[in-house]
This record gives C-alpha cells, structure tokens and sequence, in this order.
C-alpha cells in the first residue's frame, strides 16, 4: 500500500475536479445536437482528435500489457504493441474515404456501402456487436483501474470500478463528445508528461541507461535490448513467422476497415474531424504517440527487469511500470502520479461511454425506432444509452476474472476471419453485402472449430494464434468468395452514389466508368 | 519548381498517384523508426538517435509530397460535404 500526502490528496483532487470541468465546462455545446453530443459537430482541427486517439488508447491495462510482454521478451515484446501500425496506411487511404462518406459509425457505413436487406442486416450487427464490445471494454478497463486501487490503498476491485467510471460519466453525459474530446485533450498532456517522468525516473532508479545495459549483458540477456531477437522461423516465443503475421496485420490492415478493433473508436474520431485532410493527419500522429509512448514504457520496462529479474507470475511483472512510479518518486508526487493514471483511465472510459451510446442512438434508436425524432430527443437518448453502457460495464467488470478468456477468443475471431473482407468493402467494388455477412457467420463457425473443438477432439493441434489467423483467412474466404460471386451484385445506383462520395480506391471500373457516363466525376 | 508538386486540381487530387504510394510506403517505415528507435534512444543507445532523426527526415519528406494532395481533395469535398450531409439524414430517416 502506498501512503498519502496532503500534497499527494491535493494532486488527486484538483486534477479529478479539472478534467470533469474541463468536460462539463461543454455542456452547451453537447446538448446541440446529435452531431454535436456523438461527433462535436464534425468541427475539430486535427490536433484534437489526435489527441484523443492518443489519450483514449492510454488505459489503466495498457501499460500493464506493455509490461507483461517487455519483461518477458524485451524489446522484441514491443511488437506485439505494433498493430496501432494499422494506422500509418489508414491515415492516407481509409480514413480518407471513410470521412468523405460522412457515416456517423461503422455500423453507418456498412448501410451506405453495401444497398438493401444485406446493408441493412449488416448495420443492425455490426451496431449490436460494438454495444456490446463498448460495454465489454469498459468493463475491462474498469477492473484494471480495480487492481491499480487495489495495489496503491488496498481497495477491494469494486471500488476502483465502479467511483472513476462514475466520475467519468458526469461529463460524459452532459456534454457528450464534446466533453469526451476537450478532456482528452487535457488528459493526454498529464498522461504523456507523466509517463515521460516515470519512465526516465525508472531508469534512473535502477542505475541509469548504462548500469541497465550492463546488468542485462552480465545476467546473460542482452538480447532483450534487440529488438529483432528471433527464436526462430516457426519456433519459441518471437518466430519471424508470427513477426510477418503481425505485420501484415498491422500495416496492410490499414487498406480497409474494422480490420483492427481500434478502428471503431478512431472512426469517430475521423468523423469528428473539420476537413478530410485534418481527419488523415489526427490518426496519424495519435497513432505517433502512442508508439512513442510504448517505446518510452518498454525502456523503463528494462529498468524495472534489470531491478527485479526473478519475478514469475504475470500479474505481478505486469505491475512494472506502476511500481517504478509508486516506488521511486517522492511524497507529494505520488498522488501526482495517481492523478495522471485517473487521467489515463477516464480518457478510455469516456471514449466509450460516448462511442458506444452513439450505436444505440444513431444505429439503433434513430434509423430503426424512431427516424423522426428530433435533435433534443436524440441527444437524451445519446444520455440513456450512455447510462446503460455503465452499468452494464460494472456487471461486465465484476465477472471479468471468469470470462476473460472467452471474451479474448470473442475479439480474436471477430479479427481473423473479417479482416479480409474488412479490406475487400473498400477495394473492390463486386464485393457484396452478402459476402460480408457470410463473412461474420462462417467466421463464428470456424473460429470455434479451429480454436477450440477440434483440438479438443485431436482432429487438430493446438494451433498458435498466427497460424490460426491465416487458417481462419482461407476457410472464411473459401466461403464468403464463391457466396459473392454467385450472388447478384450491389445495385448499381447505390455503388455510384457511394463511389462518387468516397472514392474509395482498387478495383472500382465498372462503377467509376458509370459514374463517368452520367457525369458525376 | 519544387521537389514536390504544390498545386493540384481536384480531378487529379483523386487518382491515386506515386505521391499515394510513396506515402504509403514512407509512413509504416517512419512508425517501424520510432518505435525501435525511441526505445534504444531511451536508453542512450547511439543508433536510437539516428534512427530517431531519420524518422523526422522521412516525415518531413512525407508531408511536402502528401500535405499539398490532401489539401486539394479537403478543398473540393467541403464544397459538396452540406449536399452530402443532408443525402445522409435523408437515408437516417428511410426517405431516400
């Protein structure tokens, strides 16, 4: 347990009373409109939203995954850190078509890329799927600030999950997005400040750059300083095969969308943008920063293994970054410290409190109860749902301990089996409505056949998870080509409609060539 | 005449060009340098450093050949965002 200050209580107190009203402070502006409670009216230099990419994958459990791959791997752990990469292509090629097609959400676009019934079927999933997703995150993130309380006063896990989550909400609700973004503005300076402080500070807590590179020659693990240390093609810990997988992944991923499961969050992000060009620009260097963070943490990392090489549990190396700190720095920093991690916590939390009520509002409530409702009533649907998402995250928080493996193996097979298709919606213009959703089917089939069943049965080895990433890619595309192929292309109205809008890039002719005969381009 | 092309027209802003390919190569290099090189920088490890500068020489290099294309398609696409915007209510509402 760590012990407070008066200082350390200030800290504490005037950051939390600061960032909630920094966001309540734009009230007035949220109560607008939908566009303004969801998007804060489509109006924000590229700065903004950066940083709100930035702060919002700043969470309580990030540095602890830093953590708990750096101190067993070293700087080969940074790239499982790496699939944020998705965004250095998305920035130029995705998030400028997905900008240009003004959909407030994913589930939005699925309704103005693909026509009629499958369009429509695809919308009501895809926006069911990211309530869910939304709850189960917050949920997550809500038990790590749990544990994080848990280390520093000794808290039982519910109080930390339940009091900043809260807090949080106050402007959450009142201000939507707008709350959501001008916080994590200010959230992500504490957060980068503070993890540039910590980080160094560990480092010279266990000896300085030098005395660390030393140690880990002397103890036989100067290969945690390289970080392209391979145990193999196929084999150990870190094979190229697996280094390839991920890279691909990461970076070609960037073509399409929902290839990664941080495109949902940073679509908001990208329509919240003023211009296509500030929309490219904030992924982009959000997505900068947190590269930078997790180079900066994975140093520290080092430190922290160089100090305490025999620690065997993951839970308890996972805690690294945060015992460097609570440690290390003087009385009266400390509660700065704790402050700083509040901020990390609530950026994440009011990004999804606020991403994932747009679904129930926009997606749900809007297009499918109530088309005609208006802007004042929107937006206290954005409030209801915002509500909702919280408590179901306390439920989802509270059982986490238990499902936590079954929900890993949901946001995995939710990635493998779509994430072509994810790039295929962009690229190619025959590519259907019905391909996709067969797509998502198949991929729920196949997911629990090769993860999970067959192994159990001996029909297949225990795969590791790259080799299951491309089983899943050629089973699902063995299924979800020929299913579009042999059914009807989308209507040729609704592609022109959609093409001349986004201009999305690859295979488009025919629908460029008719866009072309009627004179839209 | 500059190194990089300044002025585009909308009609050409939206083929993609080498200026696109270019970038899309440039730009995953950069974030690869970052990440490796601010990670040894930290721990003052010399080629941290250089990895580090020449990431800020590519980016630089990057938004002279990109920055100039963006700024043209935003340009042309604001113009017709307000038709757009009120397409996409109108489909909101089943009305289109």
């Amino acid at each position: 347990m760590v012990v407070f200050t008066f200082l350390d209580w200030f800290w504490l107190i005037a950051f939390i009373v600061l960032m909630v009203g920094c966001g309540v402070r734009f009230y007035r502006l949220g109560k607008r409109s939908e566009s303004d409670f969801f998007l804060a009216g489509r109006g924000l230099p590229w700065w903004l939203p950066a940083s709100s990419v930035y702060a919002t994958h700043t969470a309580t459990d990030t540095p602890m995954w830093v953590a708990g791959k750096v101190y067993k791997l070293g700087f080969t752990g940074l790239w499982y850190t790496f699939y944020a990469a998705w965004c250095a292509i998305s920035a130029f090629v995705s998030t400028k078509i997905f900008r240009r097609s003004l959909a407030y959400t994913q589930a939005e676009w699925q309704s103005l890329r693909f026509g009629g019934m499958s369009g429509e079927l695809l919308r009501g999933w895809v926006a069911g799927w990211q309530v869910f997703l939304n709850m189960f995150i917050l949920g997550w993130v809500g038990i790590a600030m749990g544990k994080v309380c848990g280390f520093v006063f000794g808290w039982p896990l519910w109080i930390g999950l339940i009091v900043f989550s809260s807090v949080c909400a106050i402007y959450v609700l009142a201000a939507g997005y707008w709350g959501v973004v001008m916080a994590d503005f200010q959230q992500g300076i504490i957060a980068l400040i503070v993890i540039v402080i910590v980080s160094f500070w560990g480092i010279h807590a266990a000896g300085g750059a030098g005395e660390i590179i030393s140690r880990l020659e002397a103890m036989g693990e100067a290969g945690k300083l390289n970080p392209f240390n391979f145990t193999g093609f196929f084999a150990g810990d870190f094979p190229v095969a697996w280094f390839i997988t991920m890279l691909i992944i990461g970076i070609l991923g960037g073509l399409g969308m929902g290839t990664a499961i941080d495109w949902f969050p940073e679509a908001q992000r990208i329509q919240s943008a003023k211009t296509v060009k500030d929309a490219s620009w904030s992924i982009w260097a959000g997505s900068l920063l947190v590269i930078i963070r997790n180079s900066l943490w994975a140093a520290a990392i080092l430190g922290f293994f160089v100090l305490y090489p025999d620690i065997q549990l993951t839970k308890d190396y996972e805690m690294a970054w945060f015992r460097l700190g609570f440690e290390n720095l003087p009385p009266g920093m400390i509660g700065f410290f704790f402050a700083a991690i509040v901020a990390i916590h609530i950026s994440t939390i009011s990004t999804h409190l606020n991403l994932g009520a747009v679904y129930i509002t926009r997606d749900l409530y809007h297009h499918y109860i109530n088309p005609r409702a208006g802007q004042e009533k929107l937006v206290w649907v954005g409030r209801v749902g915002t509500l909702i998402l919280l408590l179901g995250s306390f439920v989802f928080g509270s059982i986490m301990e238990n499902i936590t493996e079954w929900l890993i193996f949901a946001l995995w097979i939710m990635a493998a089996g779509v994430w072509l298709p994810g790039i295929l919606q962009v690229v190619w213009w025959r590519f259907n409505g019905w391909g996709y959703l067969t797509a998502w089917v198949f991929n729920l089939v196949f997911s629990w056949l090769v993860v999970w069943v067959l192994p159990a049965f001996g029909v297949l080895p225990h795969l590791k998870d790259y080799q299951q990433f491309w089983i899943l890619m050629i089973l699902g595309a063995l299924v979800f080509i020929p299913v579009t192929l042999a059914s009807k292309p989308e209507n040729m109205d609704h592609l022109v409609k959609f093409y001349v809008m986004s201009r999305p890039i690859g295979w488009w002719g025919p629908v460029k060539e008719e866009a072309r005969k009627r004179g839209l381009i | 005449m500059g190194m990089f092309k300044k002025k585009w027209s909308p009609r050409d802003a939206d083929r993609w060009t080498w200026e696109d390919t270019i970038t899309v190569v440039i730009s995953p290099v950069i974030y690869v340098l970052i990440l490796v090189g601010c990670a040894l920088a930290a721990l003052l490890k010399p080629v941290g450093f250089i990895l580090v500068i020449i990431a800020i020489a590519l980016t630089v290099i990057m938004i002279g050949i990109i920055n100039p294309k963006l700024t043209a398609i935003s340009e042309d696409y604001e113009k017709k965002q307000k038709d757009y915007m009120e397409e996409l209510e109108r489909k909101v509402k089943w009305e289109d």
